[in-house]
């Protein structure tokens, strides 16, 4: 009896960690396989991919963010009511009265900002080194759908603080959709369950914001994941790596513990560490509750969209719905059309010239015009400069 | 395990960063120890108020007696001072933030939102937006601007005959800058082009002119115009060689501004050829007209040699008149002028009704100051230099300058301004202006008032002007009708230091008996309970009263007395009523009121005797002599 409780601390770690703290390559091996978390990883990994260059961490850091959405997300979900009459307040209540509620709304705000970026980022540096091409097509159309759902996620979370800020950028917003030929405004309609945004639209966008979209989105991130790893891992040169020079003097592969594992938690402090930074330093805007009554002058969408209303502004269907669909669609069925693999792993490789220059070209053109619509847009959609 | 180093930068990495983390909700957690556990909270479900305030601040200590007028149960704090009534410290609460777009009032907008609930041109306690609204009105702002309520003005003079009136480089002058001609001119400046002023004298000029018969030669003498003029008190409203009221247009250079055939025929019968004018319908003999015509062509001129205007005196370019036409109707001209045949006035600037809602970096500030604090002072800057604010892009603001209006009264105006909201509040909180009720009366009499502009000076029933300081409500319970029609006939002033304002109107014994009466029937005041008449005793008794109350401070009888601010009374009894006389004396100005009189508040046997002995004074022939 005696023994049993003295062991009890041990039995329960044991219980649960079946294989303890890895003291060889072995152990290490089977501490990856064997865990639910961990065997997302391979057990083993090439040396090339834990290098900084070989994927910046972007997917890491997409990840971390969704993360810390979700803690974060939980906790405001326990104060915050979707309903225009106390919503606004309840949001006043989280950045005045909630214990550390102005942190944690600042958190989710920023790393949904990071994560939108992060997660373009991402994209790009996949295409620059060919990784959607055979055999990871499905997976990148699977990533260009969760970077879709990445700004839906972000779209529907903007109306929530009811604010001016969220009001009209999702008038403008939805008043985007409407712009789609034949279904347009009913698929607005669908959307905000009424013809313009009020108690349904907020409900509704709470619904999506908290469950629908989470919910598909955590299961494709598990299936894009899982995909990485069964595809062959990160794609690395192994002539270009630093890693990979000394290849005579290392094994080929490396167990991903400690190696991959480590780097891995290490970023992720990094990453919470500057969010809290950001955080501390710079708080989530909050306007006057949200008044139909009274349109700002220029009525922004959210900025991530503002390339979208930048273009939509030139002509409505071309500019804001034909350019943004053809883009999304264009992504998808570019690892079927562009199938020939060449010098894989190689930012921008001289092979792929073309193709490089092509995306990067019009990743910056949208980057050029959500740039000018965000800054250089003033009252009445008028070009100028600083303050607009 | 051979191949388990870390790089050195990866460990420091980690450990930076876990100790950041560790930092950096340390510091939130200690930024929150700060903030008050426990929250003092109002809540004002009328007005979907929940406020914090009294967290620091305590409603007992409120300076005057706003909060008696005001309870703070049901008008909280925020509707008077702004601010974040949610915020819980200092900095939320009061200040503009990246998140607050409404920080604590100014004192301007302080003033202004006393405008939100309480309508109409007099609101207790805000002296500057009471002057606002009424300068509002008296500017013609609606004439351009729509704002809900408001009529379109009724100010400036018809523009139709003008060639009968005045000459076209007299006009010219006038529109490149009216403060050259008049220093204390109502109309705004226009920023025009000599072009456009061409094109709209072309317009002015060759409107249809009534042909009127010239003044007949040497029929006027300028020495009996200028008394003419000093008896009738044109002074009350009109400034005459440098001194008058500002009510009505400066004569200083009617002389030359005016021609004269024109200014003869005016005299005879104001109404006859400016219908809308809103001076009294004097109908003056021919003699005393061409007396007062002589008088203004020989006093009422500028001491220069040469006009003001001659440098505009060129021929009227009369084909150009349908461009001067388009130019009147999108410069907005018609808002105050009007012009027979033009289509109904089309407002040719912004609404205003909102303007309290927007913040002032609503408004556009580019070029002119890079930060205005408050709606009130944008718009005070606005009204200076209209063109200040003006986009880079944007075609020029075509606002005139009112720069002359001097600042006090361009910040009561954009408090006034201010004051406005599109929002409807609760009708509990709505304090509408009295509203003014059909004070005219029907018939002959109505004819009277409205010939004489009665409502021009007086205020009658919640309507009418504040040229004058007697309103006539109530009038018919203080004085007796024989003496209304006497003063009307014959407006003498009853106190000695005080100059005379009532002008000579030239009214008919038996129209100031109708009037007279018209005032002794309806405009009666029912705080004034009717009393049993005195007695003799009592009259003796008031005698020794009147001077053991120190009434001779102030009132003169016989010639006695000090200070000579009160009526005299010689003569009381023929003027006033008892039933007055003795309820001022008895229940105070607060219950009746009476205009500077002290709040006396006497005993019923006190006040009955020195009333009844006031009223036994016996006339005196002689007034106060009339100022020159």
């Amino acid at each position: 009896m005696r023994n049993t409780l003295k062991n009890l601390p041990r039995h329960i770690y044991a219980s649960i960690f079946r294989v303890g703290w890895p003291a060889d390559e072995r152990a290490s091996i089977k501490a990856m396989v064997s865990s639910i978390t961990l065997h997302i990883h391979a057990p083993k990994i090439r040396p090339g991919s834990l290098g900084f260059r070989a994927s910046w961490a972007l997917g890491l850091l997409s990840v971390v963010a969704l993360g810390l959405l979700l803690l974060t997300g939980i906790y405001l979900m326990f104060y915050y009511i979707p309903h225009p009459d106390v919503a606004y307040r309840t949001m006043k209540d989280i950045g005045y009265v909630v214990p550390l509620g102005r942190l944690t709304r600042d958190l989710h705000r920023w790393a949904a900002h990071g994560m939108v970026i992060t997660v373009t980022l991402h994209m790009l540096r996949v295409f620059l080194v060919g990784g959607h091409k055979p055999p990871r097509e499905a997976n990148w159309v699977v990533g260009v759908l969760l970077w879709v759902m990445t700004l839906a996620l972000s779209f529907t979370g903007y109306l929530l603080p009811w604010d001016q800020l969220a009001f009209w950028a999702i008038t403008v917003g939805s008043n985007m959709i409407a712009a789609v030929p034949w279904i347009g405004p009913g698929a607005r309609e669908l959307l905000l369950g009424d013809r313009i945004v009020g108690e349904s639209a907020l409900l509704r966008f709470y619904v999506l914001h908290c469950v629908a979209i989470p919910a598909v989105m955590f299961a494709l991130v598990g299936f894009h994941l899982f995909r990485v790893r069964k595809d062959g891992g990160l794609i690395v040169s192994e002539h270009e790596l630093p890693h990979a020079r000394h290849a005579d003097d290392g094994p080929k592969l490396i167990p991903a513990w400690p190696h991959l594992v480590y780097r891995e938690v290490a970023v992720g402090l990094f990453a919470t560490a500057l969010l809290l930074a950001i955080s501390v330093a710079a708080h989530a805007p909050l306007e006057p509750e949200a008044d139909p009554t009274r349109t700002p002058n220029p009525a922004k969408a959210p900025w991530y969209f503002l390339g979208v209303q930048e273009l939509a502004h030139y002509h409505a269907f071309w500019g804001g719905v034909f350019v943004p669909a053809a883009f999304v669609l264009g992504l998808m069925a570019l690892p079927y059309l562009d199938r020939e693999v060449r010098a894989p792993g190689r930012y921008f490789p001289r092979e792929r010239w073309l193709a490089c220059t092509l995306f990067v070209t019009l990743l910056s053109f949208f980057a050029a015009v959500t740039v000018v619509g965000t800054l250089f847009r003033g009252p009445g959609w008028a070009f100028t400069f600083w303050p607009y | 395990m051979k191949h388990y180093h870390h790089p050195a930068w990866l460990h420091a990495l980690f450990a930076l960063s876990a100790l950041a983390i560790v930092a950096l909700v340390g510091l939130a957690i200690a930024d929150e120890a700060g903030r008050p556990t426990k929250l003092e909270q109002r809540i004002v479900p009328a007005l979907g108020l929940v406020e914090r305030c009294e967290q620091c601040h305590a409603t007992d200590s409120h300076p005057g007696d706003w909060l008696t007028h005001h309870p703070v149960e049901r008008f909280g704090c925020t509707p008077c001072h702004g601010g974040q009534g949610l915020g819980i410290t200092k900095e939320e609460a009061h200040e503009a933030a990246l998140d607050w777009e409404r920080p604590l009032f100014s004192p301007l907008e302080r003033e202004a939102a006393c405008g939100r609930c309480h309508g109409g041109d007099e609101v207790p306690g805000a002296p500057n937006l009471s002057r606002g609204r009424h300068a509002f009105r008296e500017r013609g702002c609606s004439g351009c601007h729509e704002v809900p309520g408001e009529p379109e003005p009724d100010l400036a003079p018809d523009l139709d005959g003008l060639a009968a009136k005045l000459d076209p480089a007299w006009v010219r002058a006038w529109l490149t800058d009216p403060a050259v001609l008049l220093p204390s001119h109502a109309m705004p400046r226009f920023a025009l082009t000599a072009d456009q002023i061409e094109v709209l004298v072309a317009f002015l000029f060759t409107r249809p002119a009534p042909s009127l018969p010239a003044v007949p030669e040497d029929s006027g003498d300028a020495d009996r115009g200028k008394q003419a003029i000093a008896r009738r008190r044109c002074a009350t409203c009109h400034v005459l060689e440098g001194r008058g009221g500002v009510f009505a247009p400066s004569l200083d250079q009617a002389g030359v501004k005016i021609q004269k055939p024109w200014f003869f025929a005016y005299l005879q019968n104001v109404h006859a050829l400016r219908p809308r004018s809103r001076m009294p319908g004097f109908t003056l003999p021919a003699g005393e007209a061409a007396d007062m015509v002589a008088y203004a062509a020989e006093q009422l001129v500028p001491d220069t040699p040469e006009m003001p205007w001659s440098k505009f005196d060129t021929p009227v370019q009369s084909e150009r008149a349908p461009e001067g036409h388009a130019l009147f109707v999108k410069l907005g001209c018609r808002g105050c002028h009007r012009v027979e045949g033009l289509p109904p006035l089309k407002r040719t600037s912004v609404p205003l009704g909102n303007m309290g809602d927007k913040r002032a970096f609503d408004l556009p500030h580019q070029n002119f100051i890079d930060h205005v604090p408050d709606v009130p002072t944008w718009i005070h800057f606005k009204l200076w230099e209209p063109r200040g604010f003006d986009l880079p892009e944007a075609k020029p603001s075509s606002m005139p300058s009112y720069a002359h209006l001097g600042p006090d009264e361009t910040f009561a105006l954009g408090i006034a301004v201010a004051s406005l909201h599109a929002a409807p509040l609760p009708s509990a909180y709505v304090r509408p202006a009295r509203t003014a009720s059909q004070a005219l009366p029907a018939g002959e009499t109505g004819r009277l008032v409205e010939r004489f502009r009665c409502l021009a000076c007086h205020r009658v029933l919640g309507s009418g002007g504040d040229i004058s300081r007697v309103p006539l409500d109530g009038e018919g319970a203080r004085t007796k009708p024989e003496w209304v029609a006497s003063f009307l006939k014959e407006p003498l002033t009853l106190r000695m230091n005080q100059a005379e304002r009532m002008p000579v109107l030239g009214i008919e014994e038996v129209d100031a008996r109708r009037l007279a009466g018209w005032i002794d029937v309806t405009l009666g005041d029912d705080r004034i309970p009717p009393a049993p008449p005195p007695t003799e005793a009592e009259r003796d008794a008031g005698a020794a009263l009147y001077g053991a109350r120190g009434c001779p401070q102030c009132h003169v009888v016989a010639g006695q007395g000090t200070m000579m601010k009160a009526p005299v009374l010689d003569g009381a009894g023929a003027r006033l009523r008892f039933d007055y006389v003795l309820a001022m004396l008895r229940d105070g100005p607060a219950v009746v009121p009476a205009r500077r009189h002290p709040d006396a508040r006497l005993p019923e046997a006190e006040a009955r005797a020195i009333s009844a002995w006031v009223m036994s004074l016996p006339g005196r022939v002689e007034h106060a002599p009339a100022p020159q």
